[in-house]
């Protein structure tokens, strides 16, 4: 956060209530075309991804489970299936199409889990209710990642896990032409496929924007997580950062 | 992209063997080095009593150390090389851990069954295993062959007996070589008292 008050959005430095505004306004343009854009970006890999961070959240049956952020629900599917009848996993996302996107999803498969639109700097639930909290592709486009951050430790029980899965620093000899891709290819599949290349330039953006692995682990350690480890995905182009509340 | 496979993997035996989820709960969040020079590989222990392979910031809490050649023992069931194993640090962990990783079975039959169905994956399992019987038989076969030419006809190896009697007067030698130097330091100490 910077002292006059202003952000990045993308390469832009823009006021923080101008950023919320441009955030929704992307998402909004994306919601319905989300997941077959995540498919085609990232050559279906990031299903896996989320596999994964399902699979090392330790989520038992009975546990409750956060998902901020969650756009089209992909995630809160994956984990109504770990945590069963006896938890519960709530749904959240400050963007009301991608929220609609997401709740609808969970319905046609079957699944009652509540779908609430709020902000994750600040979350509308109790001390120490979660055993676990996650947010992938998200903290890159909250204004505060600090507060957020802390919101979600805060909303942790004793023990509880926050699972960020996020873009992140490609490994260096990959970077040239992972920078190829970002700035001409993603755009252009934007234009095509979603008919929207601006939000998409974004994306590339915000990514070279967002705090590398090693600031995003300290980022975490300062909100209060005594313990933080993470695992390079595609050669570092997505970490998964994994923090105990201890 | 290998440790998000090595952790399904990992996971995929820990829910075959349900004995070992409830082994490792109580170590939740812990995190074992496993050692065989040069190889390593942390893994962590998750909340529901599952495994993963540790991030890149992991720190480990406990570690193993097998070395090669104890491994090989460990792989052919010699329960005895368990021991030769070394566990440091939060020895409780790492015997858990330890007892989960040589306790835990792939139950590759149910797994070929979803698959090809039950009946072809009972077949093919019930050749597997009596192929595996008879290389295992023909192995040992084939072992023991060459032990006895190398002891017999073309003496490489020595032969057991003749190892334990060599260890023997090896021994009885240290032991007459302490006496001696015993014997020599006392005369030593009466000489010079007797100058003084």
């Amino acid at each position: 956060m910077n002292d006059d008050n202003t952000t990045h959005f993308g390469f832009q430095t823009v006021s923080e209530a101008e950023k919320a505004k441009k955030v929704g306004a992307v998402f909004h343009s994306v919601a319905r075309k989300y997941d077959l854009m995540n498919d085609i970006m990232s050559f279906g890999m990031h299903r896996g991804w989320k596999r994964f961070a399902v699979e090392v959240s330790g989520v038992a049956k009975g546990d409750r489970v956060l998902d901020i952020a969650g756009g089209s629900g992909d995630l809160s599917r994956l984990f109504a299936r770990k945590v069963g009848d006896t938890g519960q996993v709530i749904l959240t996302d400050i963007n009301a199409s991608m929220l609609a996107v997401g709740r609808d999803r969970l319905v046609d498969a079957g699944i009652a889990a509540p779908a609430l639109q709020c902000d994750a700097e600040k979350l509308p639930f109790p001390d120490g209710h979660f055993d676990c909290v996650i947010v992938a592709f998200g903290l890159r486009n909250m204004t505060h990642k600090e507060i957020a951050l802390a919101e979600m430790q805060r909303v942790l029980r004793i023990g509880g896990r926050l699972l960020v899965l996020e873009f992140s620093q490609i490994w260096r000899p990959l970077a040239p032409i992972y920078d190829a891709y970002s700035f001409k290819l993603l755009p252009l599949m934007g234009r095509v496929v979603a008919k929207d290349a601006d939000s998409y330039q974004y994306l590339a953006e915000s990514i070279r924007m967002h705090p590398d692995q090693e600031t995003l682990k300290r980022m975490m350690q300062d909100a209060g997580f005594a313990k933080v480890d993470y695992y390079n995905l595609a050669a570092g182009a997505v970490a998964l950062h994994k923090g105990w509340k201890l | 992209m290998l440790k998000p496979l090595m952790t399904r993997l990992l996971n995929h035996l820990v829910n075959q063997n349900g004995w070992a989820r409830e082994q490792l709960q109580p170590f939740g969040g812990r995190t074992v080095r496993l050692s065989m020079p040069p190889l390593r590989a942390d893994l962590v222990v998750l909340e529901d009593g599952g495994l993963a392979m540790a991030g890149e910031a992991a720190e480990p809490d406990a570690s193993i150390t097998v070395p090669p050649s104890v491994a090989l023992r460990l792989l052919a069931n010699d329960d005895a090389a368990a021991a030769l194993a070394t566990l440091e640090g939060d020895t409780e962990l790492a015997a858990a851990l330890a007892k989960v990783l040589r306790g835990m079975s792939w139950e590759y039959e149910e797994d070929l069954s979803r698959l090809i169905g039950d009946v072809p994956a009972h077949k093919l399992a019930e050749f597997g295993r009596k192929a595996g019987q008879e290389l295992r038989s023909q192995s040992l076969n084939l072992l023991q062959m060459l032990v006895e030419y190398w002891q017999e006809e073309q003496p490489m190896l020595a032969k057991k007996r003749h190892v334990e009697s060599f260890n023997r007067d090896v021994d009885a030698l240290r032991e007459d070589a302490e006496r001696l130097e015993k014997r020599m330091e006392k005369l030593s100490a009466r000489i010079s008292s007797v100058r003084d």
